[in-house]
Order: C-alpha cells, then sequence, then structure tokens
C-alpha cells in the first residue's frame, strides 16, 4: 500500500519537491552574507513557487496558474536587475559586496 | 514506474545542486549550481505537461537571468570569501531551526490540500495555444502593465549604476 504510494507522482510529491526548494533558498538568503548569492537565494525560492504553481494548474486542469508563473518569471527578471544594479552601486563605494556595506546604503 | 524513477532522479539532483548554491564559498560556482538547478525545474515543468514555460524557462532563466549574474560576479574582482556565513553560531542555529521548522509546517498543509478529482474537467486542454489565449484576452491588462514595469526597472538599472561614472568611478 505505502510503495503504490510513493511510486505513484501525484500532487503531493511535487508540493514536496518544491518546499524542500523553497526552504533551501530561503536558508541561503538567511545564512549567506554575499549579496549576489542572496540574490541567488531569492530566485530559487521563487522557482519553488513556480514548481507549485504549474503542479496546481496541472492537477486541476486550470490554465490560469501558468498564467501567472508568466507573470513571476518576468518580476523576477526585474527584481534580479535591480538587486544587480545596488549590488554594483554598493562595489562602488567599498569595494566589497557583503551585506553589512548595505547598512550605509545612504551615503 | 518510470515516472516514479525519473521524478525520485530529478528531486534528488535539485535538492544536492541547490544545497550546492548554499554550501559553494565560491560565487561563480553558486551561479553554475543554480543554472543546473533551473534547467532542473525547465525538466519538472516538462513533466506537468507545460512544455511551453518549459522552454520559456531554460531561455529566461539559464539563459538571460543568469548570465546576468555570472557578468555581475566577473564585474566584481572576486576573491574567495573569508566569512561565506554569517557570523554567530546561535544565530546560525536559529536561521537553520527556523528553515527546518517552516519546512515541517509546509509539508503538514499539504495533507490538508483536497484530493483533486482527477481531470475535473476536460473541457480546457493544457495547450500554448489555450494558454496564449488566457494571456492576451483575459489577462491583457496586466500583461501591459508587465511591460511598462520592465521599461520602468530597465531605466532605473541604468540610472542606479550610473551614478557618479558608474562602474569606473575613483
Amino acid at each position: 500500500m505505502l510503495s503504490s504510494e510513493l511510486l505513484h507522482i501525484g500532487l503531493n510529491h511535487y508540493l514536496g519537491l518544491s518546499a524542500v526548494i523553497f526552504v533551501i533558498g530561503m536558508l541561503t538568503v538567511l545564512l549567506r552574507r554575499n549579496l549576489i548569492v542572496m540574490l541567488m537565494g531569492v530566485e530559487l525560492m521563487l522557482n519553488a513557487v513556480n514548481i507549485t504553481f504549474v503542479a496546481f494548474s496541472s492537477f486541476n486542469q486550470n490554465m490560469n496558474g501558468q498564467v501567472m508563473v508568466f507573470f513571476v518569471m518576468a518580476i523576477a527578471a526585474a527584481e534580479a536587475a535591480v538587486g544587480l544594479a545596488l549590488a554594483v552601486t554598493i562595489f562602488k563605494h567599498y569595494k566589497e559586496i557583503d551585506i553589512s556595506a548595505f547598512e550605509q546604503l545612504k551615503s | 514506474m518510470e515516472a516514479a524513477i525519473v521524478f525520485y532522479g530529478l528531486s534528488f539532483f535539485m535538492t544536492v545542486l541547490s544545497l550546492g548554491v548554499l554550501f559553494n564559498p565560491n560565487p561563480i560556482m553558486s551561479a553554475l549550481y543554480l543554472v543546473l538547478t533551473m534547467i532542473g525545474v525547465s525538466l519538472v515543468f516538462f513533466m506537468l505537461d507545460a512544455g511551453f514555460l518549459a522552454g520559456v524557462q531554460l531561455i529566461v532563466y539559464a539563459g538571460a537571468v543568469l548570465v546576468l549574474f555570472v557578468m555581475v560576479i566577473m564585474l566584481f574582482d572576486l576573491k574567495r570569501e573569508v566569512y561565506t556565513f554569517s557570523r554567530g553560531f546561535f544565530t546560525r542555529l536559529l536561521k537553520v531551526f527556523t528553515g527546518v521548522v517552516f519546512l515541517i509546517i509546509l509539508v503538514k498543509s499539504f495533507f490538508l490540500v483536497p484530493e483533486t478529482k482527477e481531470l475535473l474537467n476536460s473541457s480546457t486542454q493544457m495547450t500554448t495555444k489555450n494558454l496564449a489565449g488566457l494571456l492576451f484576452t483575459e489577462y491583457i491588462f496586466v500583461f501591459e502593465l508587465l511591460g511598462l514595469l520592465l521599461l520602468a526597472v530597465a531605466i532605473g538599472a541604468v540610472a542606479l549604476s550610473r551614478i557618479k561614472g558608474g562602474t569606473h568611478a575613483e
């Protein structure tokens, strides 16, 4: 019984995968000091949410979730562009991209 | 059976690769692990019958966003980091504990999701044509708004990085 539950890939399996990746992304943002790697953690979290959207969309036969994934992708690209521009600004002032330099952003 | 093997293999590799993003002290290596994770996400989309989104994921993330990341890393003269992780043993422990608790809450909450009936209404087929139809009729206003947002972001990013002579400032 348990093995058939494990072998039949359902909605919960995809949600579990997305939860694991989300938490790893969250820990990347919390634990790392490098600003660029923290932005990578944000990208991981957004991708985990995208997996959730597509999984629900696929298992409910509802197209709206996939449209949301488009919007999330566009927002993620915009967020990466602004975040990296901020990283460049920080680097010009302090010659490092440690997150602790951010508290002096207002020059 | 085959689907299960593919799924478990894919999830194992994606977990290991995203842990690589978390633990590798070299930002370039983190970026490379992130590319591989993105390709894994794209394969998951493909398994979920979202072929068009899988392609978009490959182009946008593995193609564009990660190139942006790698370019910015190369712009900086980054040495190997002395302090990879935030300092403080107790703080670190608290952060990891928060992550584990959050994971447990998420997984527990999955069992509250009501069982979806198989093929609830098969009238809407999961095709790219339907996706485009939805995007350009029901969501057209949001779509246009998104174009405006991207324009604003492009101008903002240029303005931010050109303050006082851009990347070549003394």
